[in-house]
């Protein structure tokens, strides 16, 4: 609360100043590309692909250490794409790209019933990326990939016994970085998503002025908190009655479930304070962006106090209201953002759009 | 002076009489009656009844979010369902003599936002969401036993949306989304990889199908969401494209009970107006035009549906509403704003609410 007042007393002398910092759509859109996206990308490029490298490492010796290093390096392209996982905009929104990265929400367990078939039969046509991409785009990605490394049977993989485990978890990861490294190409083009993003054109099909350009911003400001909130917290939490389901939660096995959800609001948060959208908020608002920035803190803070893997986490009260802070805080971000910092910048990102229906 | 009346016989005999003063002087001074969804300036969620000249006659405060609204002349009802994933509907006296009832969608089942009464307002169909099946069924409510829900079928999809009773009286088409989603993971969309729209035309009293027809495989990620019917009894239908923005299909269509499926080819620039999204679909009383709107796009786009060509286009920030009001259409917006496009002599009016996404012409 402390914070809050502080943030808003800051905003109160700050005010007159910040208002005369107008910033202009087009450079919103110029510091969401080039100091958020672009970089984030090709961070997940290379983690993707220092992935690949370890886990072909540990196909060839097999060992606890090489394996130890997929660990690491699998967690630290996981969290890499939880950055920039709200980019739904551009190529990821083609050829299933989002999908063949992270198959998720998996409600039935497609991803866990066809990634078991493939360990069972050893079907050697999931062992090479060429082929694997011919298959369900659920065996394909991270959701594959995380019980290759951490759900049943993944101690054979430190020994040659998991050779054909090692093998399929290799394509994965190439897959992985095939697709990621796609991504960063389509972002880095000069004539791509990139350009029509910042130098709207009358001719482009997606963006045709900066507005439209600024709108798409917000819808993914707006829409990532809604996915954290839906896709990653409540589908696990304890509801009323109704007990807490960790295994319901994305990652469990390998304790990235709040590390991703950090890494989701993280990749968010920064790309609201790189793209100076804040900035372009009118004299009269200027509470607004304090306010932001406040809620993004108490959802930090409130990650914070989440240290224990998800399943301990969910029975130990602190940890539990922790993590029901951290929803709260999505949804006073959802507001503040998809509504309030919508209607201040003069967007139409309303209440009749943004939602499907 | 018939529009009045006709709403007049919709509300039944005593309607007028049961009014508050001010209310008969709302509906007086109006000719036409229209009702919509609404989120008042606080916040809090409702539907209004309102005149053309903006008196408003009823409201009705709702828990949550509502959507679509339907009215029944002989049921002497309307109905105004949740917002989905909600799980309430409720029926209101237009009169505002009785109390509204509200009813809760079963266990397993939840509200797509529209429905549709039979021509003798006996039965009461809702599109409703089996979730834990993915699959969409029409819930059956029995408007003389309390709107019990006496039974259901299928949709023959996922992601019902709109329905609508055709002319023959008997055949429901509804409007299959394809879009599989499910209240643990709030309005999350689920299988934008593997989706199937469909407009599937059923039997309401064997809740069997009569047909199916679906657009190009290509096109699968293209979502039929909202109909209207014209005066040769063609279904238009407008979609939401769920694919890369950087691809932009046709987007407004009609589909025939003989079987004929068509996308019409809306201009270049008009469709990239839509920005991919229509967000409702209206036809003008004589059945002649049909209007779509698209909130994403501030636009509103007035179709002939003979030349199945575009006759005007207008701009309306947040624009989704449509309502034929006997010339042309009434539009509204979640701005509050209400205009009269493509012959109607509405002139624009701000209310202090903003409208939700339809618009229904009650009389």
């Amino acid at each position: 609360m402390m914070r809050i007042v502080l943030a808003l007393l800051f905003a109160l002398i700050a005010g007159p100043a910040m208002a005369q910092l107008s910033t202009s759509p087009g450079e919103v859109m110029r510091g969401a590309v080039n100091n958020f996206i672009r970089p984030a990308m090709t961070d997940f490029g290379g983690k993707a692909d220092a992935l690949s490298t370890a886990v072909a490492q540990l196909c060839t010796t097999p060992s606890q250490a090489n394996l130890s290093a997929v660990d690491t390096a699998f967690a630290n392209t996981a969290l890499a794409f939880g950055r920039i996982e709200a980019i739904r905009v551009g190529p990821i929104m083609e050829e299933n790209r989002a999908e063949r990265l992270l198959f998720w929400p998996d409600r039935k367990g497609i991803a866990l019933k066809q990634v078991q078939a493939i360990l069972s039969s050893q079907d050697e046509s999931a062992t090479s990326p060429e082929t694997l991409r011919s298959k369900s785009v659920a065996v394909q990605g991270l959701t594959a990939l995380e019980f290759v490394l951490y759900g049943t049977g993944f101690e054979a993989l430190n020994t040659a016994d998991g050779a054909f485990r090692c093998r399929y978890g290799l394509a994965i990861a190439q897959s992985v970085a095939n697709v990621a490294d796609e991504l960063v190409a389509a972002w880095n083009a000069e004539d791509g998503i990139a350009l029509h993003l910042m130098k709207p054109d009358a001719t482009f099909t997606d963006f045709r002025t900066p507005v439209e350009a600024q709108e798409e911003l917000v819808g993914i400001l707006s829409h990532g908190i809604e996915a954290v909130r839906d896709t990653r917290l409540n589908p696990f939490l304890a509801k009323g009655a109704a007990a807490a389901k960790p295994k319901l939660a994305l990652f469990w096995r390998s304790g990235l479930t709040v590390p991703m959800a950090r890494a989701n609001i993280d990749g968010l948060q920064a790309l609201y304070d790189l793209s100076g959208i804040d900035g372009g908020v009118p004299a009269d608002r200027t509470a607004l962006p304090v306010a932001i920035s406040a809620e993004f803190a108490q959802a930090d803070a409130a990650l914070d106090l989440v240290t224990d893997p998800v399943e301990t986490a969910v029975a130990d009260p602190a940890q539990a209201q922790a993590l029901a802070d951290v929803v709260t805080a999505t949804q006073q971000l959802g507001v503040l953002i998809g509504e309030q910092l919508s209607s201040a910048l003069g967007l139409s990102v309303g209440f009749s759009s943004l939602d499907g229906d | 002076m018939w529009q009045r009346r006709a709403f007049l016989k919709a509300a039944g005999v005593g309607f007028a009489a049961s009014l508050l003063p001010q209310q008969l002087m709302a509906l007086e001074r109006n000719e036409l009656v229209f009702a919509s969804s609404v989120q008042t300036k606080a916040g809090g969620y409702g539907a209004v009844l309102m005149g053309e000249r903006g008196d408003v006659i009823t409201t009705l405060a709702l828990p949550d979010r509502g959507h679509d609204i339907t009215v029944s002349i002989e049921a002497g009802r309307g109905v105004v369902f949740a917002r989905q994933p909600g799980t309430f509907a409720v029926v209101f006296d237009p009169a505002g003599k009785e109390a509204p009832i509200t009813l809760t969608s079963p266990e397993g089942r939840h509200f797509y936002g529209h429905g549709v009464f039979s021509p003798d307002g006996r039965w009461l169909y809702a599109t409703e969401s089996d979730f834990e099946a993915a699959k969409g069924v029409i819930g059956v409510y029995d408007t003389r036993a309390g709107y019990q829900r006496i039974s259901e079928f299928p949709t023959y999809g996922t992601g019902p949306h709109e329905l609508l009773l055709m002319p023959d009286g008997k055949t429901l088409v509804i409007a299959n989304g394809g879009i599989e989603t499910h209240p643990d993971y709030g309005r999350t969309e689920l299988n934008l990889d593997t989706m199937d729209p469909s407009v599937a035309f059923v039997d309401r009293t064997s809740g069997e199908l009569v047909g199916q027809l679906r657009l190009d495989a290509g096109l699968h990620q293209l979502s039929i969401r909202h109909m209207a019917i014209d005066a040769r009894s063609r279904v238009w239908f407008g979609c939401q494209f769920r694919g890369s923005a950087s691809a932009s299909p046709q987007l407004v269509g009609y589909a025939t009970m003989d079987g004929e499926i068509k996308l019409i080819e809306l201009p270049s620039v008009t469709l990239l107006d839509l920005r991919n999204y229509v967000g409702s679909v209206a036809a003008s009383s004589d059945g002649s035009t049909i209007a779509v709107s698209s909130p994403e796009g501030d636009l509103l786009v007035a179709i002939d549906a003979e030349g199945k060509r575009p006759v005007l286009v207008e701009t309306l920030r947040n624009g989704c509403g449509l309502a034929p009001d006997g010339a042309g259409f009434v539009a509204s917006s979640g701005e509050g704003e209400l205009i009269g496009i493509a012959g109607s002599r509405e002139e624009r009016q701000q209310f202090d609410f903003s409208f939700d996404n339809h618009m229904l012409r009650v009389g």
